[in-house]
C-alpha cells in the first residue's frame, strides 16, 4: 500500500516525513488558491531531494484559471516528467491530453460523484437493497466507463472515505483506486460565504466577489442533529472528517493522508 | 435567443407555448425505477411532482409541441449511474427517442460515451451537471458528441463571454430564473428528497437546513472581550444566510439578457420542473416580455436594465436582491 501526504501550501511540507513515498500538492476547490510556479518549483526540489514521487492536484477552473494551471503543467512537464496530475475538470484533462503526454492524468475526487452527504446514513436501513448498492458504488462499476477511462490513458481514480462505505468489488483491477483520509469533500461553491465574512456590511452580498483569502484564517463548524457528524466549512467548500479505516482498505492501492483540510 | 421552459405534462404544452416558450425540457418517472430507487432520482428531480408518468403522454406532448416547432428535450441527467441501473437508463433513452424527443440532456460522461456509440437521431446535450467552467471542457464534451452545453450557475457574465467566444462550434444555454443553487450543482454530493415533507430535516435541501455554527479559531474565554464577541457574531451572521432565505424565492438573471444576446447565447433556461403551471406560465411570460422589448426595441443598456427591474418588481412583487440575482455584477450598474 502506497502512502501519500497531501499539502496545499509550501509551509505544510513539514508534514511530509519518512512515512510517505509520494507527495500530493495543489488545490482542488478554488482557482484563487492555485499555487504559483515558484512554489511548484520549491516543491519539486523538495520531492527530488527526498526521492519520492509527485502528484500535482488541480481544481475546476474558469478560462482565466485554465491559463494559470497550464503554466504549472508546462513547468511540471519540463521539471519532472512522469509526474501525476489529478484533474477535477474535463477541460484540464483535455489540455493535458492535447499538450502534455509526459504527465499522467488521474481522475480527481470531484469527478467521482458518489453521494457524500452524511444525512444518507439515516435512510440506509429503510431503502431497498438496490438503493443501498447505488450509494456504495461508483460509476466505474460500468464496463463502458472503465473502457473509456483506459482508452484515454486514465488508470487511477480518487475516492473520499465515505460513511456509507465504498463497494469496489465490481470495478475491475485495471483502474487503480486512491483513498483520501480523513477529510472528505461534500460540496463546493463559487458563492463563497467565507469571502468577506468579517465585513458586516456584506452579509447578503453573495456572488463571485473579491476576497481577502479569509479561508486561510477562519474555519466554520456546522452542526445539525440530522447529520451524523459536524460539517466543516473551509473556504468555499464543505467537508466532513472520517477517520475510520474502511474494512475493504485492501481494495485501494494508495492512501492519501490529509494532515489539514486541503484549502 | 430561445426560452427553454420546464414541462411536466402534455396538458401544459399549449399554455406555455402561448406564454412564449420556445423549447421544453422534461423528465419521466416509471414504477420500474421508483420501486428500486425511491429516493434516488434518474433525472435530478425527486419522486412526486415534476415528471411525466408514461411515454405515451410524452409522445403526445412531443406531437403537440412540434406543431409549434418547439423541441422537447428529455433529461437523464443524474450526476452518475451504476452498472445495475444502466439497462433501465438506456431503456428510458430509447423510449424517449421513440416518442420523438429532439434531444437528451445528460450530465455523466459515461452515458455520453454510450449514447454516442448508439448513433441516436437526437441531439446530445450536456446539462449543468457536466460542470463546464471553461472552453476546453466544452471542447471535451463536443469531441465526445455533445452539440450543446448548459453552463453552471456559478459563472460571471464575463466568464461566460470568454467560454462562448472560444467555443464557436457548440451551443450554450444559461440559467435565467429560479433555484439559484447555493453550491455548484455538478459538484454537489448532498442528496435531495430523502423523505417526504413529514420529515423536514430529511426533506429540506441540506444547504438550507438550520445549523449551529461555530467559528475556529476561537478566542479563549479568558482573553475574550466584548469586541471579540461582537466580531464573532458578525462573522457568523453571514454563514446563516441560506437558512434565512429560500433559494427559490424568484431568483432572476433577466438583466443579463442584454449581454447574453450580444454574446450569442442560444437559450436561457427557466428552472422549475414540479412548479405549478401558473408559476411556469408567469415565468415564461415575464421573460418573453423582456426579450421582446430587447429584440424589437433595441433599448440602451441602461434603459433595458431599468425596464427589466421594473417588470421583475411588478411580476414578482419583490425588489431586486443581490443574493437572489444570478449575475449580481449587473447590480453595480445604475438603472
Amino acid at each position: 500500500m502506497e502512502q501519500a501526504v497531501f499539502v496545499s501550501k509550501v509551509e505544510n511540507l513539514k508534514y511530509c516525513d519518512e512515512d510517505f513515498s509520494r507527495l500530493y500538492f495543489g488545490m482542488e476547490f478554488c482557482e484563487r488558491l492555485i499555487p504559483d510556479a515558484a512554489d511548484l518549483k520549491k516543491v519539486i526540489s523538495f520531492v527530488n531531494e527526498k526521492k519520492i514521487d509527485f502528484t500535482l492536484v488541480t481544481p475546476y477552473v474558469t478560462e482565466d484559471g485554465l491559463e494559470r494551471v497550464e503554466r504549472l503543467l508546462g513547468t511540471l512537464a519540463e521539471a519532472k516528467p512522469g509526474s501525476e496530475v489529478v484533474f477535477n475538470d474535463w477541460g484540464m484533462f483535455q489540455v493535458m491530453n492535447d499538450k502534455y503526454p509526459e504527465l499522467i492524468p488521474v481522475l480527481g475526487r470531484m469527478l467521482n460523484k458518489m453521494k457524500r452527504g452524511p444525512r444518507l446514513l439515516n435512510v440506509l436501513d429503510k431503502i431497498p437493497l438496490e438503493s443501498v448498492t447505488y450509494y456504495r458504488s461508483p460509476s466505474i462499476t460500468i464496463p463502458e466507463i472503465r473502457e473509456f477511462l483506459l482508452k484515454k490513458g486514465i488508470y487511477r481514480v480518487e475516492f473520499d472515505n465515505l460513511f456509507q462505505g465504498i463497494d469496489l468489488e465490481r470495478c475491475g483491477d485495471e483502474i487503480k483506486k486512491t483513498l483520501y483520509m480523513p477529510f472528505a469533500y461534500i460540496t463546493t461553491t463559487r458563492l463563497c460565504l467565507t469571502a468577506l465574512c468579517d465585513r458586516p456590511d456584506k452579509v447578503k452580498e453573495v456572488g463571485i466577489t473579491p476576497c481577502g483569502h479569509e479561508c486561510q484564517r477562519y474555519t466554520f463548524y456546522l452542526k445539525n442533529p440530522i447529520m451524523i457528524t459536524n460539517l466543516i466549512r473551509k473556504g468555499n467548500t464543505i467537508f466532513f472528517c472520517n477517520e475510520e479505516i474502511p474494512d475493504n482498505l485492501r481494495m485501494f492501492d494508495r492512501v492519501v493522508i490529509e494532515p489539514e483540510i486541503p484549502i | 435567443m430561445k426560452i427553454l421552459s420546464p414541462l411536466d405534462s402534455k396538458e401544459e404544452v399549449g399554455e406555455l407555448i402561448q406564454a412564449g416558450a420556445d423549447e421544453f425540457f422534461c423528465g419521466l418517472l416509471e414504477e420500474t425505477w421508483h420501486r428500486k430507487y425511491p429516493v434516488i432520482s434518474i433525472n435530478r428531480r425527486p419522486a412526486g411532482k415534476g415528471h411525466f408518468r408514461t411515454f405515451a403522454d410524452l409522445k403526445e406532448a412531443v406531437s403537440m409541441a412540434k406543431e409549434h416547432n418547439a423541441p422537447i428535450y428529455f433529461t437523464v441527467n443524474e450526476h452518475y449511474y451504476i452498472d445495475e441501473q444502466y439497462d433501465l437508463v438506456l431503456d428510458y433513452v430509447k423510449k424517449a427517442v421513440d416518442a420523438g424527443v429532439s434531444g437528451i440532456i445528460l450530465a455523466d460522461y459515461g452515458l455520453l460515451t454510450v449514447l454516442k456509440e448508439m448513433n441516436l437521431s437526437v441531439k446530445l446535450q450536456v446539462g449543468t451537471g457536466g460542470t463546464v467552467f471553461n472552453s476546453q471542457s466544452a471542447r471535451f464534451y463536443q469531441r465526445m458528441g455533445a452539440s450543446s452545453v448548459t453552463l453552471p450557475r456559478h459563472l460571471t457574465i464575463d466568464e461566460i463571454r470568454k467560454i462562448v467566444e472560444n467555443s464557436p462550434e457548440i451551443e450554450f444555454c444559461v440559467f435565467i430564473i429560479n433555484s439559484r443553487c447555493v453550491n455548484v450543482d455538478g459538484f454537489c454530493t448532498f442528496e435531495h428528497g430523502l423523505s417526504d415533507q413529514s420529515c423536514f430535516p430529511l426533506y429540506r435541501n441540506a444547504c438550507m437546513l438550520p445549523y449551529h455554527i461555530s467559528l475556529y479559531p476561537q478566542v479563549s474565554a479568558e482573553e475574550r472581550d466584548m469586541g471579540d464577541i461582537i466580531r464573532e457574531h458578525r462573522f457568523l451572521e453571514r454563514q446563516h444566510i441560506w437558512e434565512t432565505v429560500h433559494v427559490d424565492d424568484h431568483p432572476c438573471g433577466a438583466c443579463a439578457l442584454y449581454e447574453f444576446r450580444e454574446i450569442g447565447i442560444h437559450a436561457v433556461k427557466i428552472v422549475g420542473r414540479g412548479n405549478t403551471l401558473e408559476r411556469k406560465v408567469n415565468d415564461v411570460r415575464f421573460l418573453r416580455t423582456i426579450l421582446n422589448l430587447l429584440e424589437e426595441e433595441n433599448p440602451s443598456l441602461i434603459d433595458f436594465r431599468k425596464s427589466a427591474r421594473e417588470l421583475y418588481q411588478n411580476t414578482y412583487s419583490r425588489p431586486c436582491r443581490m443574493h437572489m440575482c444570478y449575475y449580481p455584477e449587473v447590480m453595480e450598474m445604475p438603472a
